[in-house]
C-alpha cells in the first residue's frame, strides 16, 4: 500500500488524543460538588468490569475511527479491497510496424490492435495519465479521449520501427508521471524480429496483447539494388526475393507506379536472388522497383531503387601505359561501357598534365620525380614514394563489393603519401600503404599496370575495374543514393538543400538533416533545381520475417517483475489499469470509520437507553 | 395571585413561583391554589364548635358561609369550628450541606424546594385545625418546634427556616425518634430529606414511629441532574458532606450511574415500604403541588 497524500498521516496522531483521556482521566484538574458521589463510586464499583470493558472497547473503536480517518485522508492505494482503479499512469504503447498491415481472416491484423488500445484507453478516468506511443516513436499524451483521437487516426507504417525504444520511453513516461500505479500496455503482432532483445522495465507493470492466429506465409522483395549506381548507360538490377516457394517479379523504371516502364519480369525462386541486366533508354536520375504479385502483406510487394544513367563516358590512353592497358580500354570500348574521347584520360603520373584522369605509377623509377611535378601541377594532393620492390598482396576494405582489387599481387610500387590536406578514399591497400586512392576527379595506382610490377592487368578485375573507375569516378559527380527506413533521420550530403516529395514537389531540407518519408518509394535530391541523388526508402528486410515469438519468449524480452502476456484483448485493457490492483482504498476506509463511529455511538447510547428504560418501568 | 381566578400556583415551574416572593407569600399561595383543585373543602366533618370568622376563600364550602353576614356587611365570611380530635403532624427536614446544591442555576437548591414544602404543608396543616410539630436537622438537631394548631405556629415555622444549618452530616434517625418524642399519641410524620444516607438506620427509626402508630410519610427530594447525572465532560465529583471524591467521565459512567440511582430507588422504596411508610421521589423541577397531593393524601388516609 502507497500513499498520493503521504502528509496527512500525521492526522494519525489525533488517535493519541483518545489514548491519552483514557490514560490521564484520574488526574482530571476540574472539581464539581455533587452530593450523590456516592452513588458514582457505587455504579464503578458494581459495573467495574463491564465499565473497563466498556472504556476500553470505546477507547479502541475512537483511535481506530481516527486512524482510519486519518489513512482515508492520506488517499491510500493498494492491493486490497477498493472501489475503481487507483490514478495510474499508463503509457499504450501500438505496435503499427509494417507487418501489422498483414491480412489475416480478412482484416488487417493492426485493427485488432487498434481496437484493443482504444478499449483501454477508454478505460481511462480523470484521474489518470495516459499516453499512446507508437513504434515510430511518437507520443501523444493528455486526456482518455485525446489518446483515444489519436488511437484512431494511427495506420500502420512502412517499416519496422523500433518497438524497443518505444518501451523505453513508455517506461520512462510513466515512471515520471509521479502516480503510484505505473502500466505499459503494450499492443503487438509479437513479430520475432521486433523484439529480439530483453528490455529493461524494472518495477513498472507490463501487460502485452498479441492476437492469437499463425502469421500466413509471406512473400517479399528483401534487396533491391542498381549496381552500379551509375549506369553507363549498361548496368543491373538485383533483387532478392523472400518466401517459401517461387513467385513471379517485375522490374520496372522510368518512374513509380503506372507510370513505369517494365524493364523485366520472370519467376524468382525461393529465397532467390535476382539479376538483370539492362541499357536503358532513360538518361539522368530515375527510380525502379522490383515487385511481386500481392499477398497478404502488401507493404514489402514492392522494393524501390535509383540508379543514374548516361552515356559511357569517353577516354583517352597514354601509349606508354603498355599493351594490357590499351588491350583493356579497347574491350571497354567495343563493348559500349567507354568511348575514345577526351573526357578523361588514363594516362601515366610523369605525363599528367589535366584532370580528369586514372594516373597509373610510372614504369621507369627515374620518372618519380617527374611525377610528382606533374601532380603537384595538376592538383592532386598525393606523391609518389620511393621504389619499392617486395611482395605484397592487395586488400580493399571490408565493405566493398565486388572485390574487383582483392588478392592482386604486387612486386613494385610506389608508396603514396599525402600531400597537403588529401582528402579521398583508399580504394585498395598494399600492407599498411594505399595503393589505389581515389579523390576529385582523379583515381591513383601506386603501381604501373604492368605484369613486372603487379599480377592484376592479367586478373579477372581488372576490367570491370577500369570501367567502372572510369564511368563512376572520374566521369563526374552524378550524385549519391541514400537508403533510409520509413521515418528514419540521416545527414543530408553537403550542397543538398531540396528534397522531392512523394507527388514530386520540392521540400526544403532543414539543419541539414532528412527525415525519410514514411511512404516506401524514390525520393530525389535536388541541388539547386538539379537532380543530384536519390533517397531510396524502404521497409527493413526483417520486417518481411511474420514469425512471431511464442508468448513465454515474448515474455523473457522483458526484464521486469510484473509482466504478462495474453491474447485476450478485454483481459488486456482491464489489465492495464488493474493488473497491479492497487486501488484507492480512501473511500472503503471512510465507511469503515462511518461503521466504527456507529458501533461507538451505539455502545455509548445503548446503555443510557437501558437505564433509561429501567428509570421508567421503576417509575411505572 | 390576587385574584381567585388566578392560575394555580402549586402547579407553577417551583423556581420561578419562588422567585414572586417570600416563602410566606409563595406558602399561601401554593395551598390556595392546591385547595381549589380539590374541588370540595377539606374542612368537611372538622370540628361542629363554632370558634372564629375569617374571610372567604376561594375553595371554602358555601355551606359554612356566614348568610346573615353577608346580607348584612356585604362581605362574605366563613365560619371555623372548633376542633375536637385534632391531627397531631411533625415535618422533619434534613438541612444537611447536600440540601443546599442545585445542578443548574435556574432550578431551587433541595433545601430551598423542600422549605416551601414545608411551609405550604404546615399552612395547610394548620388551616385544617391539626397541631404541626417542626424538625430541622443536619449533624444535630437544629430546631425542634413541638405540634402546635395555632396560627401563629406556622409563623414559628417560617422563622426557623431561616436558622442555620448546613452541617456535614444526616442524622434522620435521631430526627425521628425526635418526632416520636414529640408526639405522645399517633399522628403524621413528614420526613422531607435528599436521602444520601444509609436507608437500613432510618427504617430501623421509621420501623419504631410505625410501631406506637405514627402514620410516616418521606418525601425524598433530588435534582434532576442527581438523578440522571445530565452533566457534561469530566471532572472529579466531590461529596461537600462526607469529603467523598470520584473522577469521572460522565458519558462514561452515565448508564451506570442512572441505573445505580434507580437502584438506590427501589431500595428505599422497597425498605420503607417494608415497615409500612409512604415514600416519594421528587426533583427540584416538579410544581410544589405534586408532592404535597402525596403528603395531604397520606394526611387523608387518618382519622
Amino acid at each position: 500500500m502507497s500513499f498520493l497524500e503521504p502528509l496527512y498521516l500525521l492526522l494519525a496522531g489525533a488517535a493519541a488524543v483518545p489514548l491519552l483521556l483514557h490514560l490521564l482521566r484520574r488526574r482530571i484538574g476540574l472539581r464539581v460538588e455533587f452530593p450523590a458521589a456516592r452513588y458514582i463510586v457505587r455504579a464503578e464499583r458494581e459495573n467495574s468490569r463491564k465499565l473497563k470493558l466498556r472504556n476500553l472497547l470505546l477507547m479502541f473503536l475512537r483511535i481506530l475511527a481516527v486512524l482510519l480517518v486519518a489513512l482515508a485522508a492520506a488517499r491510500p492505494v493498494g492491493r486490497l479491497i477498493g472501489a475503481g482503479h487507483a490514478p495510474t499512469a499508463i503509457a499504450i504503447v501500438v505496435d503499427n510496424s509494417l507487418s501489422t498491415s498483414t491480412i489475416i481472416d480478412g482484416a488487417p491484423l493492426f485493427r485488432r490492435l487498434r481496437a484493443a488500445a482504444l478499449a483501454a484507453a477508454r478505460e481511462a478516468t480523470a484521474s489518470d495519465r495516459v499516453w499512446l506511443v507508437t513504434a515510430d516513436g511518437r507520443v501523444v499524451g493528455g486526456s482518455s479521449s485525446a489518446v483515444a483521437d489519436a488511437i484512431q487516426r494511427l495506420e500502420p507504417l512502412a517499416g519496422s520501427g523500433d518497438l524497443g525504444a518505444a518501451v523505453g520511453r513508455a517506461v520512462g513516461l510513466v515512471r515520471g508521471a509521479g502516480l503510484p500505479a505505473r502500466h505499459v500496455a503494450i499492443a503487438t503482432d509479437g513479430q520475432a524480429t521486433s523484439w529480439r532483445r530483453a528490455l529493461a522495465v524494472g518495477d513498472i507493470g507490463v501487460s502485452v496483447y498479441v492476437p492469437a492466429g499463425t502469421p500466413p506465409a509471406n512473400h517479399a522483395v528483401v534487396l533491391a539494388e542498381a549496381r552500379p549506381t551509375r549506369w553507363t548507360p549498361r548496368g543491373s538490377v538485383v533483387a532478392r526475393t523472400l518466401g517459401a516457394d517461387s513467385a513471379t517479379y517485375r522490374i520496372a523504371i522510368g518512374g513509380q507506379g503506372n507510370a513505369a516502364r517494365t524493364l523485366a519480369r520472370g519467376t524468382a525462386v525461393a529465397d532467390g536472388e535476382i539479376l538483370v541486366r539492362a541499357a536503358p533508354p532513360e538518361r539522368g536520375w530515375v527510380a525502379g522497383s522490383v515487385e511481386l504479385e500481392p499477398d497478404e502483406l502488401r507493404g514489402d510487394d514492392v522494393r524501390h531503387f535509383a540508379a543514374w544513367i548516361g552515356a559511357a563516358p569517353a577516354v583517352s590512353i597514354d601509349p606508354s601505359l603498355g599493351p594490357f592497358v590499351r588491350t583493356a580500354v579497347d574491350a571497354l570500348v567495343q563493348s559500349d561501357r567507354l568511348r575514345l574521347g577526351s573526357d578523361a584520360a588514363v594516362i601515366s603520373a610523369d605525363a599528367l598534365t589535366r584532370l580528369p584522369a586514372l594516373i597509373v605509377a610510372p614504369s621507369d623509377p627515374v620518372h618519380v620525380g617527374a611525377a610528382n611535378r606533374a601532380l603537384e601541377r595538376a592538383g592532386v594532393p598525393w606523391r609518389f614514394g620511393a621504389a619499392r620492390r617486395e611482395t605484397g598482396t592487395v586488400r580493399e576494405p571490408a565493405a566493398v563489393t565486388p572485390k574487383l582489387l582483392d588478392g592482386a599481387t604486387v612486386s613494385l610500387r610506389y608508396p603514396l603519401t599525402p600531400a597537403g590536406d588529401a582528402v579521398a578514399d583508399t580504394v585498395a591497400r598494399v600492407g599498411a600503404e594505399p595503393w589505389v586512392v581515389s579523390g576529385d576527379r582523379y583515381v591513383i595506382v601506386a603501381s604501373p599496370l604492368d605484369p613486372s610490377a603487379t599480377d592484376f592487368p592479367v586478373r579477372a578485375g581488372f576490367l570491370p575495374w577500369l570501367a567502372e573507375a572510369a564511368s563512376q569516378r572520374l566521369a563526374g559527380d552524378a550524385g549519391v543514393v541514400l537508403s533510409a527506413a520509413p521515418g528514419a533521420r540521416l545527414r543530408a550530403p553537403v550542397g543538398i538543400q531540396v528534397l522531392d516529395d512523394s507527388a514530386g514537389q520540392p521540400v526544403q531540407i532543414g539543419d541539414g538533416e532528412i527525415v525519410a518519408p514514411e511512404r516506401s518509394g524514390v525520393y530525389f535530391l535536388r541541388r539547386g533545381r538539379a537532380r543530384a541523388g536519390a533517397l531510396v526508402v524502404n521497409s527493413e528486410p526483417d520486417e518481411s520475417a511474420l514469425a512471431r515469438l511464442a508468448p513465454p519468449l515474448l515474455r523473457s524480452r522483458f526484464d521486469g517483475r510484473d509482466v504478462s502476456v495474453g491474447g485476450d484483448p478485454e483481459r488486456w485493457a482491464r489489465e492495464a489499469y488493474t493488473g497491479s490492483a492497487r486501488r484507492p482504498l480512501a473511500t472503503p476506509l471512510l465507511v469503515l470509520a462511518l461503521i466504527v463511529l456507529v458501533i461507538e455511538a451505539i455502545i455509548s447510547r445503548g446503555a443510557g437507553a437501558r437505564a433509561r428504560a429501567g428509570a421508567t418501568k421503576a417509575a411505572a | 395571585m390576587d385574584s381567585p381566578h388566578a392560575v394555580r400556583a402549586d402547579l407553577f415551574d417551583p423556581a420561578s413561583l419562588a422567585s414572586l416572593g417570600h416563602v410566606e407569600i409563595v406558602a399561601r399561595w401554593v395551598v390556595d391554589g392546591f385547595l381549589t383543585g380539590l374541588h370540595r373543602s377539606p374542612r368537611k366533618g372538622f370540628s361542629v364548635e363554632f370558634a372564629e370568622y375569617r374571610p372567604y376563600q376561594p375553595g371554602d364550602d358555601l355551606r359554612y358561609i356566614d348568610w346573615k353576614i353577608a346580607a348584612r356587611a356585604n362581605r362574605w365570611v366563613v365560619k371555623q369550628f372548633e376542633e375536637e380530635t385534632n391531627l397531631r403532624a411533625t415535618i422533619i427536614l434534613d438541612v444537611s450541606r447536600s440540601m443546599a446544591w442545585t445542578g443548574a442555576e435556574t432550578r431551587l437548591t433541595k433545601l430551598a424546594y423542600a422549605e416551601q414544602l414545608v411551609a405550604a404543608l404546615s399552612l395547610l396543616l394548620i388551616r385544617q385545625r391539626d397541631a404541626v410539630g417542626f424538625i430541622r436537622y443536619d449533624d444535630r438537631l437544629r430546631t425542634v418546634i413541638p405540634p402546635r394548631a395555632r396560627t401563629a405556629q406556622w409563623r414559628r415555622i417560617l422563622h426557623a427556616l431561616d436558622e442555620e444549618g448546613a452541617g456535614l452530616a444526616s442524622i434522620a434517625p435521631a430526627a425521628l425518634m425526635q418526632a416520636a418524642r414529640l408526639i405522645r399519641r399517633p399522628g403524621m410524620v413528614v420526613l422531607i430529606s435528599d436521602l444520601l444516607m444509609e436507608p437500613d438506620e432510618v427504617a430501623e427509626a421509621i420501623r419504631l414511629l410505625r410501631a406506637v402508630g405514627h402514620d410516616v410519610t418521606v418525601l425524598h427530594i433530588m435534582d434532576p441532574a442527581e438523578r440522571d447525572l445530565s452533566l457534561a465532560g469530566e471532572a472529579v465529583f466531590t461529596d461537600p458532606e462526607s469529603g467523598l471524591e470520584v473522577p469521572a467521565t460522565v458519558a462514561d459512567v452515565r448508564a451506570a450511574y442512572r441505573e445505580t440511582v434507580e437502584e438506590a430507588i427501589a431500595e428505599w422504596r422497597s425498605t420503607l415500604g417494608a415497615t409500612g411508610a409512604g415514600y416519594e421521589v421528587f426533583t427540584t423541577d416538579v410544581p410544589f403541588g405534586v408532592p404535597l397531593r402525596r403528603a395531604f393524601a397520606a394526611r387523608q388516609h387518618l382519622p
